[in-house]
């Protein structure tokens, strides 16, 4: 922790940040420093910069006081990463709300990183396109966080990840060095793809300052499917037939019995067994398009042996897809002390883990609440059984579990513990899981970004 | 070049592996861009163990090295600039795995683009960047410059396809990155590595993802009386949210030639005709193919035919992937670019490549994918002619300027290599140059993988790079 953690930032610092940022974009109070906790460190002030320029100036200036620095917008994703070592300054990218340049016509984008989703989704929705970025706390997330934690959407079975859509960025590294790679045309392969590396990387690497995206048109029909089977074998088995056909969804999410609930808690709640597991799906298209998916996939689920399937009203899909969408949001707000892994796993492996963490669970005396994406990711939340207080001991055994059934050869998973109780975090031995075997490269890049170690310093994999 | 550094080669890999005789060397002094290096030996291993014994005998010696796959590249990134060895990964060429499953393959560097999507075509499947030398292209190659194609409009460049390499780092250790799996916690390498032209390691095999073919797939010729109507339609098309899977552009000086090469039926009195593929879902091709028709006929096209069966299809396809052979039948050299520029920024670009012709009285043909805004202009030349050498340089060099003016990028898909690399300024600050050459230096600290390629010497300021001849004249920049 830093010398000058708990508030004790000395005086001349924060003159030194006023005179950067201004001194109303400067904060101490017990309440603003509050609210940029990270596992539950605070940090000295919360700096908030007018842009590009203010970043790099607040950053050289760390670098020199030996700060460190963690930067956040919208804030609904500081609990994610390993608890820094250190934690001066709150980088607060608020200012920067922009949307620096869209082009519809050319379906290119470029942003600030503290342009909330929801607010950016609305521009594009008046010219019938979007960004395939359905991520959880959409009412306040913003472009920066989401990046820089590679925030998971449903969309991605369609449209890839962000470094599937991201076209080039601008960022400012650890030096206080304004840099850029990339650029805002869909087709570019001039220069090293730094931008890449700053998907995901939690602040670790530079503060992003602009972001380019190619943005998608809007298809004219839309229709979300419910299959429900009694088995993580059926509705995989399911999903698998889907990945073998000519049919395309957007969506294809595969809950189980717990998750279930929590999806269909309101409105079509009635209509899904509460046992099953339903694969929800969204097909979308020329309207001939989408009529033909909901016949192929009545089929397809027939012949996997589902219960049902059903179409979801107009009403009722949006409401479905948002849960989808807020799937750790609403575990967290049901279970605060729940665990929540993201964990990358074939398509194929994916039956067995989800009955591997069930099984493992269950002997932990734990629930277990899973949602898989099916083309390669799986979310998977331990909680207290109802009315059982779980001890952190007991959730600590249960996450080391899961890490382990993940790291078995035959799985092959890549899990990481998105969310969890600050105390779990280093019982567990961390949230990164077993370190990759090219940690020593990640290290390289930290270094060339950041050789100073002030951005987020040990938040990342192997205490990067 | 030290005669005990090819004693020591020839022990490790055998005498069959190992060439050094001047005769031999010659054949990999050149890609298929117009740029010249000698190296001093070739070698072909046949394991990444043997890659790492190569990379690490270099290093003892203190030699420069580069890996290479087919050649086939378009801006100099498989050439021995600085002398040295050359790393052919041609025996490297084995399909490891396919996982239908997963929709994946592992294969060898040295697998041939094409082979690949042959040996997965009975399962319905298909490796999807499609560059026009898939025929003889390696995947190594595709992933060191990350190669796009026609296709990869609707269906990514290939680091949108890459999930898992493994890679020989400059220093002889042998990494693996990524897997098979779409999501690794973690910094994303294989973003880093992907189209990194081979200077930050070598790559001894890689994860890729496998596509699914479509359904349905209809090809349109729509042919024009005016460049401007043909550009006018690739504009309205990306305005009307419709996605082909490719749409390519051939102005009609090249459609001449092509056609005298290839007979596939293209009319050589028109200004230019665009190739538009829509795939997917019957009821959705039939739906896109009806409204690209409708706005082909609306910016006046003068004919818009659908291929009547695969042969056809095949047939245009053939003339388009061609083209730059066809030009190359009628002039003793062409000179290609690879420059980007927004979509909406087309029709003004293609003017402005017309007054550059006339203004340098350049034959300049027009070959593109017209859909993601890469441009392919070839510039005709004689390199015996000097004075007409030194006046491509500078058109060259004025298209590229015009690329990066309109908010575009120097190459979209041949890569930097050693022939733009001293433009690269022209799109990035100094500060950006530093940190780039920095992450190259984290990996590749004594600069001896592949080097004078991507980054600026600093030794010819904002000039296109041709080296046939001796340098041009005047200096554009």
């Amino acid at each position: 922790m830093s010398q000058f953690a708990h508030n004790s930032l000395v005086q001349n610092s924060i003159i030194r940040l006023e005179e950067i940022v201004g001194a109303a974009h400067v904060h101490t109070s017990a309440e603003d420093l509050a609210s940029r906790q990270a596992d539950g460190i605070l940090p000295s002030a919360v700096v908030q910069p007018a842009g590009a320029v203010e970043i790099a100036e607040v950053l050289r200036f760390a670098a020199a006081e030996k700060l460190s620095v963690i930067p956040s917008g919208g804030g609904t994703k500081l609990g994610i990463g390993s608890p820094p070592s250190r934690y001066d300054l709150a980088l607060d990218v608020s200012r920067l709300n922009h949307v620096l340049a869209y082009d519809p016509q050319d379906l290119t984008l470029g942003v600030e990183p503290g342009v909330r989703i929801e607010d950016l989704l609305r521009v594009l929705t008046e010219k019938k396109q979007f960004l395939p970025l359905a991520v959880p706390f959409a009412d306040r997330a913003t472009i920066g966080g989401i990046v820089a934690t590679n925030s998971s959407s449903p969309l991605r079975h369609a449209y890839g990840g962000v470094r599937d859509f991201c076209l080039g960025m601008e960022f400012v590294t650890g030096e206080g060095i304004q840099a850029k790679s990339g650029g805002r045309v869909v087709k570019n392969v001039t220069g090293y793809d730094l931008h890449k590396l700053l998907i995901g990387s939690l602040g670790t690497l530079g503060i992003i300052t602009r972001v380019n995206f190619r943005t998608f048109p809007v298809l004219p029909a839309q229709g979300a499917f419910v299959a429900t089977f009694s088995s993580a074998e059926g509705a995989f088995g399911f999903c698998a037939a889907i990945a073998h056909s000519v049919i395309a969804p957007q969506i294809v999410e595969v809950a189980d019995p717990g998750a279930a609930r929590l999806l269909f808690s309101a409105g079509a709640a009635a209509r899904i067994e509460p046992r099953t597991w339903p694969v929800i799906i969204s097909a979308a298209g020329q309207p001939a398009v989408v009529d033909r998916s909901a016949r192929e996939l009545g089929y397809m689920a027939g012949a996997s042996e589902a219960e049902e399937f059903i179409q979801l009203g107009e009403a009722e899909a949006p409401a479905v897809l948002t849960r989808i969408r807020e799937f750790p949001r609403l575990i967290l707000e049901a279970a605060p002390s729940a665990a929540i892994f993201r964990i990358g796993v074939l398509p194929t492996a994916m039956a067995g883990l989800m009955r591997e963490l069930h099984s493992l669970t269950h002997k932990c005396n734990m629930d277990l609440l899973a949602m898989a994406r099916a083309s390669g990711i799986l979310y998977a939340a331990i909680l207290p059984k109802e009315g059982d207080p779980m001890t952190a001991a007991s959730l600590t055994g249960a996450v080391k579990q899961v890490f382990d059934a993940c790291n078995n050869p035959e799985i092959g998973a890549s899990a990481m513990l998105e969310w969890c109780p600050p105390e779990i975090k280093s019982a567990a031995g961390g949230v990164w899981g077993a370190p990759r075997k090219d940690f020593g490269l990640m290290q390289r890049v930290k270094k060339s970004f950041d050789p100073n170690g002030v951005l987020s310093p040990g938040r990342f994999a192997g205490g990067i | 070049m030290n005669p005990q550094l090819i004693r020591d080669l020839v022990t490790l890999l055998g005498s069959n592996a190992v060439l050094h005789q001047p005769e031999d060397l010659m054949l990999y002094e050149y890609d298929g861009s117009v740029e010249l290096g000698s190296p001093k030996c070739i070698v072909f291993p046949n394991s990444a163990r043997e890659v790492s014994e190569i990379v690490r005998l270099a290093n003892r010696y203190e030699v420069p090295l580069l890996g290479r796959g087919a050649g086939t590249g378009l801006s100099g990134g498989a050439i021995a600039r600085d002398g040295g060895l050359i790393v052919v990964f041609s025996r490297m060429n084995r399909i490891l795995e396919i996982d239908e499953a997963n929709l994946r393959a592992v294969v060898q560097p040295g697998v041939v683009n094409l082979d690949l999507s042959r040996a997965v075509e009975h399962l319905g499947l298909y490796f999807a960047p499609d560059p026009s030398s898939q025929k003889s292209c390696t995947i190594g190659g595709n992933v060191s410059e990350n190669s796009g194609g026609p296709h990869t409009l609707a269906n990514g460049v290939t680091t949108n396809h890459v999930t898992g390499i493994e890679v020989v780092l400059p220093d002889g250790e042998i990494v693996r990155v990524g897997g098979k799996n779409i999501e690794t916690s973690g910094y994303d390498l294989n973003g880093l590595f992907v189209g990194s032209e081979g200077t930050l390691a070598l790559v001894t095999e890689i994860t890729v993802r496998l596509t699914r073919k479509a359904e349905a797939v209809k090809t349109l010729l729509a042919v024009y009386e005016t460049i401007d109507d043909a550009t006018g339609s690739v504009f309205d098309i990306t305005v009307r949210a419709i996605t082909p899977a490719a749409c390519e552009m051939l102005d009609g000086f090249t459609l001449c030639a092509v056609e005298d090469y290839v007979h596939a039926g293209f009319p050589k009195d028109c200004a230019a005709v665009l190739l538009i593929e829509v795939e997917g879902l019957t009821e959705a091709v039939e739906a896109q193919a009806t409204e690209i028709m409708d706005v082909c006929r609306k910016n006046h096209a003068r004919e818009v035919r659908v291929a009547r069966d695969d042969r056809e299809r095949a047939l245009l396809w053939k003339g388009r992937k061609e083209a730059f052979g066809a030009l190359g039948r009628i002039s003793p050299m062409y000179y290609v670019q690879d420059g980007v520029i927004p979509r909406t920024r087309l029709p003004e670009t293609l003017r402005r490549i017309a007054e550059i012709s006339r203004k340098y009285d350049l034959q300049i043909g027009n070959i593109f994918h017209a859909g993601d805004g890469n441009l392919h202009p070839l510039i005709l030349f004689d390199e015996r002619n000097r004075e007409q050498f030194a006046r491509v340089v500078a058109a060259g060099t004025e298209i590229m300027e015009h690329c990066v003016a309109v908010g575009g990028a120097l190459t979209g898909e041949h890569g930097i290599g050693m022939e733009k690399n001293e433009l690269m300024s022209l799109i990035f600050s100094p500060d950006d140059l530093a940190l780039m050459s920095r992450v190259r230096a984290a990996f590749n600290p004594a600069g001896r993988l592949n080097p004078g390629k991507v980054l600026p010497l600093g030794k010819a300021c904002g000039e296109i790079r041709i080296p046939h001849l001796p340098a041009p004249a005047t200096t554009t920049a």
